[in-house]
C-alpha cells in the first residue's frame, strides 16, 4: 500500500486569481511524498491540504464525479488540455505519468466565452447555450411511440453514441487555437443527424446551434485538430465534417433560417 | 420511541389497477391555470431533469437549481450498465409482474408494493420515451433494441448504451430540460446549492439557496418544491458517489419536518476499484454488467501469492458460482459483496493488502474473442487500466465492494410528496421503491420513472386539491430562513480553527465504514454514534475553513456539507441499531443464518423506519408498516 | 436573417466560402503548373499555349475575374477570420503543447498553425508575380518584343526574382499542403475510406506545388542549358 521508495517531488506553477475583474498570476508551490499512484486531482488535494495547514486559501479547481464521466474536471497541465494522456479526464490522469523533479505548469481553460471564475475554474455555460439553442428532439413526456417503431441500423446507433459520447468538458475549446467549439457543436449535431428521431429538426438545430456558437464568442474551425487529441471521449472530427455538411445543406437546401441567439443571463 | 404509523395514501383497488386508478382520481389543473403556478426543482440528475423538463411542458413556471456548473454533470451521468424495463423484447417470459416481483424481491421485502408496481408498470415508456429524445441505445443487427442481462434478473431485460447509460439518458433528460428553458418555462440556476427549505403554514413554499459563484444567498418562492437531490452515500466519505454528492438539501428539509427513511440502507456495489492509499479521494465503479462474463475467485489456498495467470483452474475458488448455482455471478449486489467480504475476512482476499478479488473475463475472451469483449465493455476496460496501470485483457482485474447507492432517503408516500406538504422527493433522494437493496439497472429506472411518469400528475393534484394563497419572497418566513442559513455559513468560518474539512471528512467516513459498512453489530453501531457525537463536537471547535463566505469558496461548500453529514451520520446509526434484522444491504452479524445469509425479522421489522427531527436533536421513530397484498415475502434464495 | 447573410457571416459559411474559393484556387494552381512545364518541352511549345490562352479573349476575362474574385475572397476571408479566431482568446496560456502523435513539426512551424505566414508570404509574391507578368512594371524596356518564353527567361534570370519566386512557390506548397485536406474537410468530404488517401494527395500535391514552381527560377539559372527560352530551337553558345 505505501509507496515510501516512488514518492515524487514536484514544484507546481498554478495559476491563481480572485475572480473574472482581477488580473492574475503564477504562485509556485514545492510538493513532495507524492505517489505515482495518485490521480491528479488527489495530487491537488495534498496540494491544498498543505495550504490550509499554512492557513492559506486552496487551489479553486473544477471536480465531481472523478471517473472520467461528468465532465467538470479541466485544467491544462504543462500546455496540454487534460493533460499528457489520450482519451482521458483530468481526474483520470495518474501521478505515474510525471517524473521526480518535474514542473509542472497549471492553466485554467482559456477562451473568451469562458471567463475565469477563480483560479482554475472557468464559467462554461456557454456550451450550456448551444445546447439551449437546439441541441435537442422536441418530443414532450408522453409523445413517443414504442421505442421499437424505429429501427436504427446498428451502424448508426453506433456512429451516434460515438459522437453522444461527448462529456462537455470543454478541452476541444481550450486545446484550439481558436479557442474554437467546433469538435462540441459538432458532436451534438452529428449525435441527432444520424437518427431518425432527429431527423425533422436537422436543418433548424444545425443553424441555430452554429448561430449560438459564433455568437458566444468561441472562434472558428481551422481544421488543427488539436480538438480531437485532446478531447477524453474520443469524439472524431468527422463529426465536424459532418456538421458542415448539414449546415450546407441546411443553408441552401431547406427553407429554414438560424434564430436569433441567445442572450448569457445573469 | 413512539409508534406512530405513516399513512401511506396507496389507492385501494387491486395491484396492478392502482396507479391507473389513482390517475383517474387525482385532480387536475387547466391548462390555462398551469402557468399560474411555479414550482422548484432542486437537483438535475434524471429525476430532475425529467420533472423539470415534464413540468414545464405542461405548462407550469419551473425554476431548477443545481450545485454543478451545468445541470449536464449530476452524477446520475455516472452510471454505466442500464435501465431495466419490462418489454420483453427477448421473448424470454419478462412482464411488468416478474420485473415488479424481481425488485420487491431484490429488495427484501422491504418496499412498498404498490410502488414498486408502479415503477415495473411504467418503466416500457421510460424506454419509449428515451427513444425519442434521442438515446442511442444499443441495437441488434436489425435495428432493433437489444438487452443485457442484470444481477437478480433470470431475464434479460436490461437497455444501454455501452458502458455509458446514465450518461446517455441523462444526456436525454438535460436537452428535454434545455428546451424548455429556451421555451422560456424552465429558468435555470446552476452553481447553486440549496441550504434550506421555507414553509408558509405548514407547507413547503420556498428555498434558500447559496449562488457559489458569489457567495450570495438567494431566496426563491413557488408552490411545490421538489427535491430530487440524490443519495448520502458520501457519509462513508470513500464511495462511488461524485465529490459534490451530499445530504444537504435533505437534511435540511428533514430539519424542517420531513421524515427521513431507513437511512442505514446502503448499497455496497460488489465490483469496484479497490482502495490503493490513504490519499484516496473516491472509489471507482466497475459495472456490473462485466459480471455477465467476468467470473469472481479468489485462491483456494489462503495466502496464495502466486501471479493470477500461475494459479491453475483447480486452485481457484469461483466462490459465487459454487455458493449459488442458479445465479452464480448474477447474484443481486448485497449478496456479491458480502461474499467477497466474506472471503477477504477469511483469509483468502488478493492483492497487496488482502482486501480484493479476482474478476476474471479469461473464459469470456477465449469464448468470444477480444473484439467482443473490447465491443461490450471497451470504455470500463479503458478506465480500469488508467487507474491501476494493470491490462484487464490479460490479467484479472481486482475488484473490491464499495458504497455506491443509498436506498434510505426522505420518507414519501405513493404520490411522492414528503411529511412536508408541498415538498416531493424524487429519485434516489427518496426512499420508496428499492427496499433494504437495489437490484441493478433499477436506479436509472426509477430516477426517470419518477421524474416524467409520477411526479406530473401528483403535483398536479397538490396544486388542485390545496388551495395555496400567493406567497413571495418577502413573506417573513423567507428572510429569517435566509438568516438562519446564512449564519450557518458564518458560524462554519468563525470557527477558525487548525483543522481541514476534509480531515473530518475522512474520520467521519471511517467511523462509518468501520462500524455501518457491509456487517454490522450493536456494539460497532454504539460506538460509531458516540464517536460521531464526539467528531462533530471537535468540528465545530477546531475546524478551519479558509477565506470568505461572499465569494466562491470550495470550502465553503464542502464544510457545509460535511457538517450536515455528521448530524446525518449519526441518525444512520441509530437506525441501523434499532433495525433487529438483517436485510438486503443491512446485515447484522446478531442476525445471521448458520451460513453467513442474512435473516430477516418479519414479524417485528416488516415495515418503514421514518425518523422524525425534534427540536431538542433526538430523532423519534415512526413506523409504516409494510403489507403485502400479491407477494408474499419470502427467504431470498439464489441458489 | 436572411439566408445568405446568415450563411456568409457564420463561422462555418465563411469556412465554406474560403474552403471553396481554396479548391478553385487549387484548381488553378495545377492548370497554371501544368502551362509552365511546357517549358521543359520548349519555348515554342510554351508560346504556343501562351498564345492560344490569350487568343480567347473571353475566357480570359471570365478566367481572372473569378480568379481575382476568389483570391480576394479567400484573402479577405483569411484576415477577418484569423483576427477573430485570434480574438477568441485575449488571454493567452504560458505553454502550449501538442496531443496530437501524428505531429513532425514543432506547433509555430506546422503547416496549419503557419497558414495565415504561408498566404501571406504567399500573397506577397502573387504581388510581384502579377506585376512582372502581367502588368511588366519596371520591365518594359527589357521585355519589349520578346516572346512569352524570353520573357520568363529575362525575369527570372533576375536574382532577386530567383528568391522571391522561390519561396513564393514553396509558401504555396507548405500552404496548399494543409489546404487541400482541410478544404476537403470544411466542405464536409470526410470519410474513414478516403480521407487517409486526401490526406496523403494533399501533402504530395504540397510537395509538387513546391517542387514544380520553384524548378523554374532555379533551374533557369543553375543549368540555363535545360530551359529553352527564346523559343526557337539552339544549339549549346
Amino acid at each position: 500500500m505505501s509507496d515510501s521508495d516512488n514518492n515524487l517531488t514536484l514544484t507546481l506553477r498554478v495559476w491563481r486569481q480572485d475572480n473574472s475583474e482581477t488580473k492574475g498570476k503564477f504562485a509556485d508551490y514545492k510538493i513532495s511524498r507524492i505517489s505515482p499512484h495518485m490521480s491528479f486531482l488527489e495530487m491537488l488535494d495534498i496540494l491544498n491540504e498543505q495550504l490550509i495547514a499554512q492557513g492559506d486559501e486552496p487551489v479553486a479547481f473544477d471536480h465531481d464525479c472523478r471517473e472520467g464521466i461528468c465532465g467538470t474536471c479541466s485544467l491544462m497541465i504543462n500546455g496540454q488540455a487534460h493533460g499528457p494522456d489520450k482519451e482521458t479526464t483530468t481526474c483520470q490522469l495518474h501521478m505515474r505519468r510525471f517524473k521526480n523533479g518535474d514542473t509542472v505548469v497549471i492553466e485554467p481553460w482559456r477562451a473568451n466565452a469562458f471567463p475565469v471564475v477563480k483560479d482554475l475554474v472557468v464559467d462554461r455555460t456557454a456550451l450550456d447555450r448551444i445546447i439551449e439553442a437546439g441541441g435537442y428532439i422536441s418530443v414532450n413526456t408522453g409523445q413517443a411511440q414504442d421505442g421499437n417503431c424505429l429501427p436504427i441500423p446498428r451502424q448508426d446507433q453506433s456512429s451516434s453514441m460515438d459522437a453522444a459520447a461527448c462529456i462537455g468538458c470543454g478541452a476541444c475549446v481550450a486545446a484550439c487555437k481558436n479557442a474554437s467549439a467546433m469538435l462540441f457543436t459538432s458532436a451534438k449535431v452529428s449525435h441527432l443527424a444520424q437518427l431518425p428521431q432527429g431527423d425533422p429538426e436537422r436543418p433548424q438545430r444545425v443553424l441555430n446551434m452554429v448561430a449560438q456558437m459564433d455568437a458566444e464568442g468561441f472562434g472558428g474551425c481551422s481544421n488543427t485538430y488539436e480538438c480531437e487529441a485532446a478531447c477524453p471521449a474520443g469524439v472524431s472530427i468527422e463529426h465536424i465534417a459532418r456538421l458542415n455538411r448539414e449546415y450546407v445543406k441546411a443553408s441552401f437546401c431547406s427553407s429554414a433560417t438560424a434564430a436569433e441567439p441567445i442572450q448569457a443571463g445573469e | 420511541m413512539s409508534q406512530t404509523v405513516l399513512n401511506s395514501n396507496v389507492p385501494g383497488g387491486p395491484l396492478a389497477d392502482k396507479w391507473q386508478n389513482h390517475k383517474n382520481e387525482m385532480k387536475l389543473v387547466a391548462p390555462n391555470n398551469k402557468r399560474k403556478f411555479d414550482i422548484i426543482v432542486v437537483g438535475t440528475g434524471l429525476a430532475g431533469a425529467s420533472a423539470a423538463a415534464s413540468l414545464a411542458e405542461l405548462g407550469y413556471n419551473v425554476k431548477a437549481f443545481c450545485y454543478q456548473d451545468s445541470p449536464r454533470r449530476a452524477h446520475s451521468i455516472a452510471a454505466q450498465g442500464g435501465i431495466n424495463a419490462a418489454k420483453n423484447y427477448p421473448n424470454d417470459g419478462d412482464s411488468v409482474h416478474r420485473l415488479f416481483y424481481d425488485t420487491i424481491k431484490g429488495g427484501d421485502f422491504r418496499a412498498r408494493e404498490a410502488n414498486v408496481y408502479r415503477l415495473a408498470e411504467v418503466s416500457s415508456n421510460i424506454i419509449d420515451q428515451c427513444v425519442a429524445s434521442g438515446v442511442p441505445f444499443a441495437r441488434e443487427y436489425g435495428g432493433l433494441l437489444a438487452n443485457r442481462t442484470f444481477g437478480g434478473a433470470q431475464v434479460s431485460r436490461t437497455f444501454y448504451c455501452r458502458g455509458q447509460t446514465g450518461q446517455q439518458l441523462l444526456l436525454g433528460a438535460y436537452s428535454g430540460l434545455m428546451r424548455q428553458v429556451a421555451a422560456g418555462k424552465v429558468k435555470m440556476y446552476p452553481r447553486r446549492e440549496m441550504l434550506d427549505l421555507v414553509n408558509v403554514d405548514g407547507v413547503a413554499r420556498g428555498i434558500v439557496c447559496r449562488n457559489l459563484k458569489t457567495g450570495e444567498f438567494e431566496t426563491h418562492a413557488a408552490h411545490a418544491v421538489l427535491l430530487c437531490t440524490g443519495g448520502y452515500g458520501n457519509v462513508f466519505y470513500l464511495s462511488t458517489n461524485a465529490k459534490g454528492s451530499n445530504v444537504t438539501a435533505a437534511w435540511r428539509c428533514h430539519k424542517r419536518g420531513a421524515y427521513f427513511a431507513n437511512p442505514c440502507y446502503t448499497q455496497i456495489h460488489p465490483t469496484c476499484i479497490p482502495v490503493k492509499g490513504d490519499y484516496q479521494s473516491k472509489l471507482t465503479l466497475m459495472s456490473e454488467s462485466l459480471r455477465n462474463d467476468g467470473r469472481v475467485w479468489v485462491p483456494k489456498e489462503s495466502g496464495d501469492t502466486r501471479s493470477p495467470d500461475q494459479i491453475p483452474e483447480e486452485a481457484r475458488d469461483y466462490y459465487l458460482e459454487r455458493r449459488y448455482p442458479a445465479f452464480g455471478n448474477m447474484v443481486p449486489r448485497d449478496v456479491a459483496s458480502r461474499a467477497a467480504k466474506e472471503r477477504c475476512d477469511a483469509g483468502f482476499g488478493i492483492g497487496g493488502t488482502g482486501m480484493s478479488v479476482y474478476l476474471d473475463f479469461k473464459r469470456a475472451i477465449q469464448e468470444q474473442g477480444e473484439d467482443a469483449i473490447r465491443s461490450k465493455y471497451g470504455n470500463l476496460f479503458h478506465m480500469y487500466q488508467k487507474i491501476t496501470d494493470e491490462n484487464p485483457y490479460k490479467s484479472p482485474m481486482r475488484i473490491y465492494p464499495a458504497v455506491h447507492y443509498t436506498m434510505g432517503g426522505l420518507w414519501v408516500d405513493y404520490n411522492l410528496e414528503s411529511t412536508v406538504p408541498g415538498l416531493f422527493v424524487l429519485g434516489e433522494a427518496n426512499f420508496s421503491d428499492h427496499g433494504a437493496n437495489r437490484l441493478g439497472a433499477s436506479a436509472l429506472m426509477q430516477g426517470l420513472a419518477d421524474g416524467y411518469f409520477v411526479a406530473p400528475y401528483t403535483v398536479g393534484h397538490h396544486l388542485a386539491s390545496r388551495s395555496l394563497k400567493p406567497v413571495t419572497t418577502a413573506h417573513p418566513n423567507f428572510d429569517q430562513t435566509r438568516q438562519e442559513a446564512k449564519g450557518r455559513v458564518e458560524k462554519l468560518i468563525g470557527v477558525n480553527g487548525k483543522r481541514s474539512v476534509e480531515s473530518f471528512h475522512r474520520e467521519l467516513g471511517q467511523i462509518m465504514w468501520d462500524n455501518c459498512g457491509m456487517a454490522r453489530n450493536a456494539d460497532g453501531l454504539r460506538t460509531a454514534a458516540d464517536q460521531i457525537h464526539t467528531l462533530r463536537d471537535q468540528f465545530w471547535k477546531q475546524v478551519f475553513v479558509p477565506g470568505s463566505g461572499d465569494s466562491f469558496n470550495q470550502q465553503v461548500e464542502l464544510a457545509g456539507r460535511v457538517a450536515d453529514f455528521m448530524e446525518f451520520g449519526e441518525l444512520f446509526a441509530r437506525d441501523a441499531l434499532a433495525r433487529e434484522e438483517s436485510c438486503g444491504g443491512h446485515f447484522r452479524e446478531e442476525h445471521a443464518t448458520e451460513d453467513g445469509e442474512a435473516k430477516r425479522d418479519d414479524e417485528h421489522f416488516q415495515h418503514v423506519a421514518a425518523w422524525e427531527h425534534t427540536i431538542d436533536g433526538d430523532d423519534v421513530r415512526h413506523k409504516e408498516d409494510l403489507k403485502f397484498e400479491t407477494v408474499t415475502p419470502s427467504t431470498r434464495s439464489y441458489k | 436573417m436572411n439566408w445568405l447573410t446568415g450563411f456568409l457571416k457564420s463561422s462555418v459559411g465563411r469556412k465554406f466560402v474560403m474552403a471553396f474559393t481554396g479548391l478553385f484556387l487549387c484548381f488553378f494552381l495545377v492548370v497554371h503548373l501544368a502551362g509552365n512545364l511546357m517549358l521543359y518541352i520548349g519555348g515554342e511549345a510554351y508560346n504556343n499555349y501562351a498564345h492560344k490562352l490569350h487568343s480567347n479573349e473571353e475566357f480570359l476575362l471570365i478566367a481572372e475575374v473569378l480568379l481575382f474574385s476568389a483570391f480576394a475572397l479567400h484573402i479577405a476571408l483569411a484576415f477577418t477570420t484569423t483576427l477573430e479566431n485570434f480574438r477568441a482568446r485575449k488571454k493567452s496560456y504560458k505553454l502550449v503543447e501538442t496531443k496530437r502523435d501524428d505531429r513532425t513539426m514543432p506547433l509555430s512551424a506546422s503547416t496549419d498553425y503557419t497558414m495565415m505566414i504561408t498566404g501571406m508570404i504567399g500573397l506577397f509574391f502573387l504581388v510581384w508575380h502579377i506585376s512582372d507578368f502581367k502588368l511588366e512594371f519596371g520591365w518594359e524596356a527589357l521585355l519589349e518584343g520578346q516572346n512569352p518564353a524570353q520573357k520568363v527567361g529575362v525575369i527570372l534570370a533576375n536574382w532577386s526574382r530567383v528568391l522571391i519566386y522561390t519561396l513564393g512557390s514553396v509558401a504555396f506548397g507548405i500552404h496548399v499542403s494543409h489546404g487541400l485536406a482541410s478544404a476537403c474537410q470544411t466542405i464536409g468530404f470526410n470519410h474513414p475510406k478516403y480521407t487517409p488517401a486526401i490526406n496523403v494527395i494533399s501533402k504530395v500535391f504540397g510537395v509538387i506545388v513546391a517542387v514544380g514552381f520553384s524548378s523554374f527560377p532555379i533551374l533557369a539559372n543553375m543549368y540555363p542549358d535545360l530551359l529553352n527560352f527564346s523559343g526557337v530551337v539552339t544549339n549549346s553558345h
